[in-house]
């Protein structure tokens, strides 16, 4: 069979500008597929990655309800020892206990209705990046330690600094009135408005206290760098937790479906882009299938005189029409791969990032993502398009009659 | 040289439809792309016209005017005259179409069983009328009817969250104006509906008068939103406005938004990159078809020669032939766009990725703008690049030597 | 008598890769207004090399090419188009005609390009069409034409507009005998009503006898250049 290929390959270059176009068109496909699919995936990585990273997790336990309505009563009993327990059946340390409320917070001068979350130091900061973006003073000490830390807006707009006391003003999970005066000892800036803006945090077993919560909570946050993992650790956790009633297991996603949905949403659109991208390329080269056909019909001719059946001839049309392609596509993808990798490197910035990164919590610089998904996808795509291009052209060599064919100019 | 403009566009005519297949393959690429194009650049800009118009609707307007430190720290000491004769005057303005004022600051609101922070906003119902989302979104209940309504209307998804309904009274909570805190009783007289969560859970409105009297104050406000004649003249007016009221802070909607201006000026770069893409995309196969249908010719092209035509008027035919191919494509693909956008009416619906959108700053029904600028855009694109491309084929049929040409067979 | 072509020591050699190919050697040639000249010879003896450079098609590799007083070898392409528009007129041996337009519409085309006004061309191409023996077929297409017709349309689009020179190159061999007579008969009435010259390349003899003058070519060199009657 190599001397088919050998035959395929001759044909290709008996009109070398030509195919050297109809190359270049494949190329330019592959090569812009390639830059986008794989900036687009990497750009969802961050937003995921940034997501579970700097507070929400990877999966979390939740009272079943708590999600849509997030109501203090809604809460897990015991929750540090369940936490404890997950821990050491797992062998996961990343995994740490929070209760939430919602308080009015008064400085000397301002008065602010925020949420408030009581933390496990020691793991909260296993499992959330906010400890690690202390600007000023520190983080929590202890799980017991009355102190609490405060984002950068909400600060400002209170006019509060280290050092400073807060008073507490909330109800409890009985309906008591929770109240305490607490000193800040330290101030966070994620770069996410809605955590800077509006979030406290303190140790759990105070939080528990100011708002008798007993040793409730009303989520278990388990932390994982592997977005892979998640089905197998959902389905570990779901096997752990199926003794206690009412307890679901929630994945990054379902806590925060906007970031899916934009993901969902702007890949979609990507692909209709991207599909009507592929389908005018294929069209634009149709003909040079089509004219690599017609002008030769004479040489079929011959061809079939001499016991070739049109079988063997289409299956050289295709041929050619693969080489072309595979050619075009490689040339395209290795140029694609070496955008990205450039990018890969130094990362790509534009004006307005800064902001958009706000916005979809990633930072300022994308990064594409580098794996055969990413690098292989978009030539798959104009490979199928071009072959099932290529098949009407070799449909009409069936037609052909040797002598007629033979005939003709 | 009518003559020959004549002789020129007939023989390009006739020899564009000689080969039908090959011209009607092309040509589907050309109109594929030019759909594209249009469809696309319909869609972004029913995207960005709806942020646009989200924006401004969302209690912005075109411009703001607040207390020199306001925004930095929006509570009720930043708050000025709304009768300061300066300021009176320089609102009238005969490019102002309409001016509400505000009052608005951070309160906690509190029903039966549970409460929450968000911001309430004490407006002059007629002034507000039209120049914000609130009058046309309420779905159950009323609009307020005067600056001393004591009523209050919430979103709807605030009132489940409350676990509250229409006619419930609820109870806000505030700083005065001496940092003391206040509270009233409302009733809810009014519910609405926003394709935004984030504005039905974080906004309450209430009669100016009626925030007064809470808050201690008389005769401030804390905001006034402009809306124009012309928003394009939002710059102009804004830098009067400034200059007119040295000690307050004139804002326009893209200073107050800036992801809202990020994104619409993102689709607005976008429209020229995209457009390229694809006529790239489209450019290979026009060239490659032209330059075939060329070598074809080329003795017909020596016969034109030594007829006593010059090599000029020979590369003008092909040079026709192709702009003839480009502009039926673009009068198809203008048409079949303007039928697309025809069909899809109001719009599409993509409520399904609604808390992605809603990251976006979109709500769910993205209507497709057709507007003259984008489509001259588009069509130049093709018709300026198309005919720069022809160039190449043209001067290739031009340079053909006339012994050469005939004597090939 | 004036002298319309004069070749004075023209050479040609072709090249193709390694290989030079000398298709014409020291041609010196003068023909005369109204004279209606056969060049004959085997092929590949360089007949079509000659009538396309005196036509301007290509040029010669030494030597002066002069056409109706001026030298052909050293015009640009745009002063030979200019030439072969209002000197020179070309009959092919096949594919004569522009395939999109009709036959009326092939010879107005010529007359077109000279700024002729819509009446005269009109009035103009249907009479040499019907001189030429094609009235009734002007508004056909060449494909609908026979191999004869088509040569005749050519030869009117040739001679419509007066050029003083005509060159044509093996006219004659797509045709059955009767139909080269006919075409020959044609050609040899037209120069001498509208008074022009004929280069006629050829190995047909019919064309040789009805030549005023006969030119042989061999191997690129002038065997014989004999007048007939």
């Amino acid at each position: 069979m190599a001397s088919t290929w050998r035959f395929a390959w001759r044909n290709i270059w008996r009109q070398p500008r030509r195919s050297i176009l109809t190359m270049l068109a494949i190329a330019f496909g592959a090569a812009l597929l390639v830059f986008s699919i794989g900036l687009q995936l990497g750009q969802y990585d961050l937003m995921i990655q940034n997501s579970i990273r700097i507070y929400h997790g990877l999966i979390q336990v939740q009272k079943q309800g708590y999600l849509d309505e997030p109501k203090m009563r809604s809460s897990i009993a015991n929750i540090s020892r369940l936490a404890s327990e997950l821990r050491q059946q797992t062998g996961i340390s990343a995994i740490a206990a929070r209760a939430n409320g919602f308080a009015l917070v008064s400085s000397e001068m301002r008065t602010y209705g925020t949420m408030i979350v009581g933390v496990q130091p020691e793991y909260e900061q296993q499992v959330s990046s906010l400890p690690g973006v202390i600007k000023d003073g520190r983080y929590l000490s202890s799980e017991t330690a009355s102190e609490i830390v405060i984002g950068r807006s909400l600060a400002r707009n209170m006019q509060l600094k280290v050092g400073d006391e807060l008073t507490i003003l909330g109800s409890g999970r009985d309906g008591s009135v929770a109240a305490t005066i607490i000193p800040v000892v330290g101030i966070y800036e994620s770069g996410s408005r809605e955590l800077d803006r509006n979030l406290l945090q303190m140790p759990l077993q105070v939080f528990q206290d100011v708002f008798n919560m007993d040793q409730h909570g009303h989520a278990i946050v388990v932390y994982e760098k592997d977005v892979k993992q998640l089905e197998t650790m959902r389905h570990q956790f779901q096997q752990l937790v199926s003794t206690y009633d009412d307890l679901v297991i929630l994945s990054w996603d379902e806590i925060q479906p906007g970031i899916r949905q934009a993901i969902e949403l702007d890949y979609s659109s990507g692909w209709l882009m991207y599909i009507v991208l592929v389908a005018i390329i294929t069209f634009s080269i149709l003909n040079t299938f089509l004219m690599s056909v017609l002008e030769r019909t004479r040489e079929f001719g011959i061809m079939l005189a001499l016991g070739y059946t049109p079988f063997n001839i289409s299956r050289l049309v295709m041929l050619e029409v693969l080489l072309l392609t595979l050619l075009g596509l490689a040339v395209g993808t290795l140029i694609g791969v070496a955008i990205n990798y450039y990018f890969y490197i130094y990362g790509l910035t534009f004006s307005g990032m800064e902001e958009m990164g706000k916005l979809y919590n990633i930072p300022a610089t994308l990064t594409p993502q580098m794996s055969l998904k990413s690098i292989f996808l978009g030539p798959a795509v104009i490979l199928v398009f071009t072959l099932i291009t290529a098949l009407y052209p070799a449909t009409r060599i069936r037609k052909l009659q040797p002598v007629e064919a033979m005939h003709s100019i | 040289m009518n003559y020959m403009g004549s002789l020129l566009f007939s023989l390009a005519w006739r020899n564009l439809w000689r080969n039908r297949r090959r011209t009607l393959v092309i040509l589907f690429a050309i109109v594929l792309g030019v759909w594209a194009m249009i469809f696309t650049a319909a869609f972004m800009r029913g995207m960005s016209q709806q942020v646009l118009e989200d924006t401004i609707n969302n209690l912005t307007g075109h411009i703001q005017i607040h207390a020199s430190q306001y925004l930095d720290d929006p509570v009720i000491d930043h708050r000025f005259q709304l009768l300061d004769e300066a300021l009176f005057e320089s609102l009238n303005n005969p490019q102002i179409k309409q001016i509400s004022s505000r009052l608005r600051v951070p309160a906690v609101i509190a029903s039966e069983r549970e409460s929450t922070g968000l911001i309430m906003v004490g407006i002059d119902p007629e002034n507000e009328s039209g120049i914000s989302f609130l009058e046309d979104s309420i779905v159950e209940g009323r609009y307020l009817t005067d600056p001393g309504d004591s009523g209050i209307i919430i979103g709807r998804k605030l009132a489940e969250r409350l676990e509250t309904r229409l006619g419930k009274r609820i109870v806000l909570m505030s700083q005065d104006k001496d940092n003391k805190i206040t509270d009233r009783g409302f009733r809810i007289v009014g519910l609405f509906d926003t394709q935004l969560e984030a504005l039905e859970k974080g906004f309450v409105f209430t009669g100016l008068e009626t925030s007064e009297e809470l808050l201690g104050i008389k005769g401030e406000v804390s905001e006034i939103s402009i809306l124009l004649y012309d928003i394009n003249q939002v710059d102009v007016i804004a830098a009067e406005l400034q200059q007119q009221n040295p000690q307050l802070d004139v804002k326009t909607w893209s200073q107050l938004e800036p992801v809202s201006k990020l994104i619409v000026d993102l689709y607005e770069n976008f429209h020229l990159i995209w457009h390229l893409i694809v006529f790239l995309a489209m450019g290979f196969g026009i060239v490659n078809t032209l330059l075939m249908s060329v070598f074809e010719r080329t003795r017909e092209f020596g016969l034109f020669q030594s007829l006593g035509l010059k090599p000029g008027f020979i590369m003008g035919q092909v040079w026709v032939e192709s702009v003839l191919l480009l502009s039926i494509g673009l009068l198809a693909g203008n048409l079949f766009a303007w039928l697309s956008v025809l069909a899809t009416g109001e719009g599409i619906d993509v409520s399904a990725f609604a808390q992605g959108m809603e990251l976006a700053h979109l709500s769910n029904i993205i209507p497709f703008v057709i507007i003259s600028k984008d489509l001259i855009l588009a069509n130049s694109v093709v018709i300026i690049l198309g005919m720069l491309t022809s160039l190449y084929p043209a001067w290739h049929a031009s340079r053909l030597v006339p012994a050469d040409a005939i004597t090939r067979v | 008598m004036s002298t319309v072509v004069s070749c004075k020591h023209v050479n040609k050699i072709y090249r193709q890769g390694l290989i030079e190919v000398r298709a014409l050697t020291d041609i010196n040639l003068d023909i005369e207004a109204g004279d209606f000249i056969c060049l004959s010879g085997p092929s590949g003896s360089g007949k079509s090399t000659l009538l396309n450079m005196i036509g301007g098609l290509d040029s010669p590799t030494s030597g002066e090419i002069i056409v109706d007083g001026q030298r052909v070898d050293q015009m640009n392409k745009s002063a030979l188009a200019e030439l072969r528009l209002h000197k020179i007129g070309f009959v092919f041996q096949a594919y004569n005609l522009i395939p999109v337009l009709t036959a009326r519409e092939n010879v107005e085309m010529v007359m077109q390009m000279q700024g002729d006004s819509k009446d005269y061309r009109k009035q103009h191409s249907l009479a040499i069409l019907r001189e030429v023996g094609l009235e009734g077929m002007e508004d056909r297409k060449p494909s609908e034409l026979s191999g004869g017709q088509q040569q005749r349309v050519a030869v009117a689009r040739a001679i419509v507009d007066k050029p003083c020179l005509v060159l044509a190159d093996e006219p004659t061999a797509n045709l059955d005998s009767v139909n080269a007579d006919n075409l020959l008969k044609l050609m040899r009435d037209m120069a001498e009503q509208h008074e022009m010259t004929f280069i006629i390349s050829t190995h047909d003899p019919l064309v040789m006898q009805r030549a005023k003058r006969l030119i042989k070519l061999h191997d690129g060199q002038i065997v014989e250049n004999n007048k007939q009657n």
